[in-house]
């Protein structure tokens, strides 16, 4: 069976990037604009294996994602990366303590970006 | 294997689009009401997103120059500072150096440096609450020069040793180093590989690594323990205040912003300016500094001195070097269009249905019997229905709402009436109508022109307006919807009118018209697209730097487009713009003269006519003129134009077309009218050669070439009379 990811940001080019570089390693990629539209599409329905969000988004944002998807027993052990960029330290805490697995930092390479999910997700 | 992402950039550049005009528009709004937090909210997130995208690229100088003003955006959206004139001035004039950079990072031009660094400088000192919380409280210290502005910085020492388990948690020392270069400028930084093992002993997911760090900063030890916040446990770290010679001088970012705009700017750090180090080991001063640099003389100076190259071959080799960039950032300007997924899937399925119809006919066709005559007929109308669908459907791909167009209006308006001290509130209506790529791309400075006419001339001042009991605000609309196969965009003002008698002044005086004519008022309207035509006193700074209306009139013609107005004095003005949705489909009368077909654009034609007996008079020196219906329209017989051998020489055996272009009518006459129709056209240059008279050509159902008149062209050769050369 597949991999499944979840990957949700405001901005379709970085959207695209994240979901290119699952795509390209395997994973079937559900992509969410926003935290409003991730509950939406997850409510229910597909269990991931990998949950990438970013921070910075209107409707909901990534923190309450995290704590949102955390409520949904499907999502309780779900690894979930945050995307940040550098200068938002107490974010990556906030996002912590929401329940967030770890983060990548902006900008990164699709290397980067495999390595990482690659420690977070259970072999 | 960074250059994975390389392909997305054309994506990031037109999101990049999307969120400037997100960004001017919401810092517009905010001038109405500055507390708006969702919509600091919105404009923060835009910014933020480029700054986030233009790392992934490496578009440093970008990525930087955001970062000021999202930080700036930040305190502002958490109430940390308000929303000031001043403030939104600044953050709108960013915008604009924003767009600046973002085209140059586009096109790898230059970028004015010194606005650049002016602005991060200005930025900065806007989010320093700190600083500004001292000038409140007495005099300010801040130096003349901007691009060098001294604060109370502090130099510390940072000793770091990472934990083991550093790698193994997805961490990266790096970015330990770039979130301290966010808080000030990283100097030296020294690597302690000690205690690296044999290449044999070495587990590659430990970290054996610790550094030495200078940071001068004006952020105090707090904010430098932050950083390492998440690496605490486990880390060695010490930071130290390096106490005596304090380094005033700081570049605040702006001296990696004159890094060469390429993409990957940050592949290998660039050895610093000689100058940089000379001023930050003291030898010289800023000041010294920026005098040296001023008297330092261009390459091309410098080879003209030494008669290397004559000025004459420097001005080409510049004039190239233009050229180029320019023709650069064309390329990259029409490289690439978003189409939404939902048109090309639709399309996907119409080509699916043309493949059947296709297999249908050529199953037909291998065993076809005359009584199958009818199926076949069916079939092919079946193709024909599928190619006519496909081709809209590709043409629609072009397709994109005309708002984009209409955007950079709001920010126009906002300064024309600041500079021309009158209140003028702006309307935008159907904006999602959609037309051509390219047609909106041409139509925006004609559209720019009337707006800013109507803000300098149409509308009056306030004052001006209350005395005749007006509002004082003052209101341009700007509509655009679509009407048969065209659209119609109206550039409409409440403002004073046009003057009747002031254009008739004028006219005359310019020779326009002569002093006794007679001239209805759609007559006179017009003749403001006379070239060399304005009723304007002197030429305002705003009002379009000596522009006239002829261009706008020209602009639009080029495009297969019409301009008409309408006024009432006191009440208003509507200038409307009738275009053809595409460039690449025209909708023409199919004439024959001779043998040959002509294709007429419907947009110019006003009527057809049989003409009658002794409509026909010869005067003197103005050729032949056909009176219709008492106004005499100069004759053109087409086959004299492009020396034909017609059908009919006599104008009552032929047709007369009654054409417009440029406010002036002619009657062409022809052979025959065969009728109404859709054409593609297909460029005469690119096929073969330009042909004066002749806009292109297209094939015609028949298989045959058909020439699309040109009917300005047309005419001038008709007044010069001598026939195109074949
Ligand atoms: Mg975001």
């Amino acid at each position: 069976m597949g991999k499944t990811a979840l990957v949700v940001d405001d901005s379709r080019t970085m959207r695209q990037m994240v979901s290119f570089t699952l795509t390209n390693a395997g994973f079937t990629v559900i992509e969410a604009e926003d935290g409003k539209d991730a509950v939406k599409k997850v409510a229910g329905g597909p269990k991931m294996d990998i949950v990438v969000t970013d921070l910075n988004m209107p409707e909901m944002d990534g923190i309450t994602l995290i704590k949102e998807l955390r409520k949904m027993s499907a999502f309780q052990f779900t690894p979930i990366l945050m995307l940040t960029t550098e200068s938002a330290m107490d974010k990556k805490q906030e996002g912590k303590a929401a329940g967030a697995t770890g983060w990548i930092v902006k900008p990164f390479n699709p290397d980067v970006l495999l390595k990482t999910i690659a420690k977070v997700m259970p072999a | 294997m960074s250059n994975d992402f390389a392909q997305f950039q054309d994506a990031f550049f037109d999101e990049v689009a999307e969120h400037l005009a997100v960004v001017e528009e919401g810092l517009l709004a905010l001038e109405q009401q500055p507390d708006d937090r969702d919509l600091l909210n919105k404009i923060f997130r835009s910014a933020h997103s480029i700054k986030g995208g233009a790392g992934m690229f490496g578009f440093t100088a970008v990525a930087q120059f955001t970062h000021k003003m999202e930080t700036l955006l930040d305190l502002l959206r958490n109430g940390q500072k308000v929303v000031t004139p001043v403030v939104a001035d600044l953050l709108l004039k960013s915008t604009d150096c924003l767009k600046t950079l973002i085209d140059a990072t586009k096109s790898g031009a230059s970028v004015d440096d010194e606005a650049v660094q002016r602005l991060t400088a200005e930025l900065a000192a806007e989010s320093d609450l700190k600083a500004q919380a001292k000038v409140e409280r007495g005099p300010s210290e801040s130096s003349s020069t901007p691009s060098l502005t001294s604060t109370s910085t502090t130099t510390f020492v940072i000793d770091w040793t990472p934990p083991e388990w550093l790698f193994r948690r997805g961490l990266d020392p790096l970015q330990i180093m770039r979130e301290l270069r966010v808080l000030g400028t990283l100097g030296e930084i020294v690597m302690d590989q000690s205690r690296l093992p044999e290449l044999t002993a070495i587990d590659p997911e430990t970290c054996y690594l610790s550094w030495r760090m200078q940071l001068t900063t004006a952020k105090d030890l707090k904010a430098i323990e932050k950083v390492f916040e998440f690496v605490r446990e486990d880390s060695k770290l010490s930071i130290e205040e390096v106490r005596g010679k304090e380094s005033g001088v700081k570049s605040d970012g702006a001296s990696d912003s004159t890094q060469p705009l390429t993409p990957h700017a940050d592949e290998g750090e660039r050895p610093k300016p000689l100058g940089t180090i000379l001023v930050e080991s003291g030898v010289v001063s800023p000041a010294v500094l920026d005098h040296a640099l001023a008297q330092q003389k261009k390459v091309g100076e410098i080879l003209v001195e030494q008669k290397a190259v004559t000025p004459q071959q420097l001005e080409q080799a510049l004039q190239k070097q233009k050229q180029e960039s320019s023709a650069q950032a064309k390329k990259t300007d029409t490289a690439s269009i978003r189409v939404d997924t939902g048109k090309i899937d639709k399309l996907i399925n119409l080509v699916g249905e043309l493949v059947i119809t296709q297999s249908m006919l050529s199953d037909l066709g291998s065993r076809f019997e005359m009584r199958q005559l009818p199926v076949l007929l069916e079939r092919v109308a079946q193709l024909e229905r599928n190619t006519r669908e496909i081709q809209e459907r590709v043409m629609g791909i072009r397709m994109l709402p005309i708002g984009t167009a209409f955007s950079r209006f709001p920010r126009l308006v906002r300064d024309l009436s600041a500079k021309a001290g009158k209140k003028i509130q702006l309307v935008l209506a159907g904006e999602e109508t959609e037309l051509d790529k390219t047609v909106i791309e041409s139509i925006g400075d004609p559209l720019t022109h009337l707006v800013r006419n109507s803000a300098d001339h149409g509308l009056e001042p306030p004052e001006e307006r209350l005395d005749n009991n007006k509002p004082e605000v003052g209101t341009i609309r700007l509509n655009a919807f679509h009407e048969g196969g065209n659209i119609c965009i109206t550039v409409e003002d409440d403002g004073r009118g046009l003057h009747r008698d002031k254009i008739l002044a004028k006219a005359v005086k310019q020779g326009l018209i002569g002093e006794n004519d007679k001239l209805a008022d759609d007559q006179i309207w017009p003749l403001i697209f006379k070239p060399g035509f304005s009723t304007a006193e002197k030429i305002t700074d705003v009002s379009g730097r000596g522009v006239g209306m002829d261009v706008v009139k020209r602009n639009i013609e080029s495009l297969g487009g019409t301009v008409s107005i309408k006024t009432a004095t006191g009440k208003g003005t509507t200038f409307t713009l009738k275009l053809p949705l595409t460039l690449a489909i025209i909708e023409g009368m199919t004439v024959r003269v001779g043998k040959e077909t002509y294709i007429v654009p419907l947009l110019s034609i006003l009527e057809s006519i049989q003409p009658k007996e002794g409509w026909v008079k010869t005067v003197v020196g103005k050729g032949e003129l056909m009176n219709v219906r008492g106004t005499y329209l100069p004759l053109i017989r087409l086959y004299d134009v492009f020396g034909l051998e017609p059908e009919y020489r006599t104008p009552t055996d032929a047709i007369l077309l009654i054409l417009e272009t440029e406010g002036e009518r002619v009657a062409v006459m022809v052979d025959e009218i065969l009728g109404q129709q859709q054409v593609v056209i297909k460029s005469m240059e690119q096929n073969f050669r330009k042909v004066e008279g002749i806009a292109g050509a297209t094939i015609l159902g028949d298989g045959t070439v058909g020439f699309i008149l040109d009917v300005r062209g047309v005419l001038e050769i008709a007044r010069r009379g001598v026939p195109v050369a074949a």
